[in-house]
């Protein structure tokens, strides 16, 4: 049923089963809708590099505020030691602003509002940081779960609780954005629904509420692509620079 | 917000029964799962690889290009102000200077004249003496002259007056010393 608010959500196979080692890695509306964020982001970087201009043009100067919001961010959070994961946070924010700005186009489909999605991406920046966190710092990066200035009677309890808070981050990183993504995509469906039962004499109502959501869902889908890459910094900060 | 939501989909729910016919999330369906886990390695490998190998060592690149270029245009900026302050004063102390010559020429050409001046006069003003005292030579010499030969037409008027009067020829030589002697009396008021 199309009216189904949950049902933009379902993944269809697009072409042939594509099927290796008996696992099923057919080519769906996912990977199409990956790919084509991927595309507008290598698109974008194309244009903003094919003239390396003094003073640059607007697609330029985009992609030079994208460099350099980034950039920002990596520093402001987690030091110059970061410079060499700048790359990949780069990718993942680029990745995950432009799956969720597609995903708000009509008839899209948001390939952040899967779980596996994003738990895959979280899994790895978890499994990345702590092993670059153990590179770096050998045992002493267990000093992460013992915070420093902390009574000896609390002190098991709150290493307790550091460790249970490090283990959930890859479920809170994941969590967080499929949520939103999924919460704002649905109540958009819903009041889009409103409008067309509505109709025209009630449907006004509910259609302001769509602009409205609109505008507060892109906002949230820029908001969330910032925090999934802000949270990537702190946890690679935390790696790199041990406090505790 | 989270009760609008709520209701607004049990509000759908119940006009439109879509529960009845699908329930639950398709996120949570795993058929697709390694698929979608698939393609999102797959992309976001290739996705990363052309980022990080290719378009942001462009943008860093042309970043710090712009960068390099502003400080150097900067620099060079400065450069040329100090040249251009330096040079002002360079032409101020030339000013200055070329005033100061200035000054002294007028006061050296003023003095030379001066003295020029002052060399001519003196040379004039003696040779202006000059030409009087010969002037007054002449006319004493002329006076002295001019003596003697009024003493020769007196002399041969009184010849003549004598001769007139008596008939008679007196001695030259007697009137000569008469006349002489007369004139040598008078000669004083004349000369």
């Amino acid at each position: 049923m199309a009216s189904n608010p949950m049902q933009q959500f379902t993944v269809h196979k697009i072409g042939p089963e594509i099927k290796i080692a008996g696992v099923d890695l057919s080519f769906t509306n996912a990977s199409l809708f990956m790919i084509i964020s991927a595309s507008i982001i290598l698109l974008f970087l194309f244009l903003g590099t094919r003239e390396r201009k003094i003073i640059p043009d607007k697609i330029q100067l985009t992609a030079e505020l994208f460099y350099n919001f980034v950039a920002k961010m990596i520093s402001d959070t987690a030091g110059s030691k970061a410079k060499p994961y700048f790359p990949f946070i780069f990718s993942l924010f680029m990745f995950v602003l432009f799956c969720n700005m597609v995903g708000m186009l009509p008839y899209s489909f948001t390939v952040t509002s899967h779980i596996i999605v994003t738990l895959i991406m979280a899994l790895f920046i978890f499994v990345a940081v702590t092993v670059i966190g153990f590179i770096k710092h050998g045992f002493k990066y267990l000093g992460i779960f013992v915070p420093s200035g902390v009574p000896a009677v609390l002190l098991p309890l709150i290493t307790l609780i550091e460790i249970i808070s490090y283990l959930s981050r890859p479920v809170s990183l994941s969590v967080r954005l499929f949520a939103n993504m999924m919460a704002g995509h649905t109540m958009l469906k819903v009041f889009g629904g409103f409008v067309v039962s509505l109709g025209i004499l009630g449907g006004w109502l509910p259609l302001s509420f769509s602009v409205a959501l609109t505008g507060l869902e892109i906002l949230v889908a820029f908001l969330q692509a910032y925090v999934f890459a802000i949270l990537t910094c702190i946890y690679l900060n935390d790696a790199l620079n041990l406090h505790h | 917000m989270k009760r609008l939501l709520g209701l607004s989909i049990a509000l759908v729910a119940k006009r439109t029964d879509l529960f009845a016919a699908e329930a639950g999330m398709p996120q949570l369906d795993p058929t697709y799962w390694a698929s979608q886990a698939f393609w999102l390695i797959l992309v976001f490998t290739i996705l990363y690889i052309s980022i990080s190998k290719f378009y942001l060592p462009k943008i860093k690149e042309n970043l710090d290009n712009r960068e390099r270029k502003i400080k150097e245009d900067l620099e060079n900026a400065s450069k040329f102000k100090e040249q251009s302050e330096a040079k002002l004063k360079e032409y101020q102390v030339i000013l200055s200077n070329a005033k100061k010559e200035v000054a002294k020429i007028h006061i050296d050409s003023k003095n030379d004249l001066d003295k020029n001046i002052q060399a001519k006069k003196e040379v004039i003003d003696k040779e202006i003496e000059k030409e009087l005292t010969k002037a007054q030579k002449e006319i004493i010499e002329l006076k002295k002259n001019s003596i003697s030969s009024i003493q020769n037409i007196s002399e041969n008027i009184a010849l003549n007056i004598i001769e007139k009067i008596s008939g008679d020829k007196l001695n030259q030589s007697s009137i000569k010393a008469t006349v002489e002697d007369v004139s040598k009396k008078n000669v004083g008021k004349y000369l």
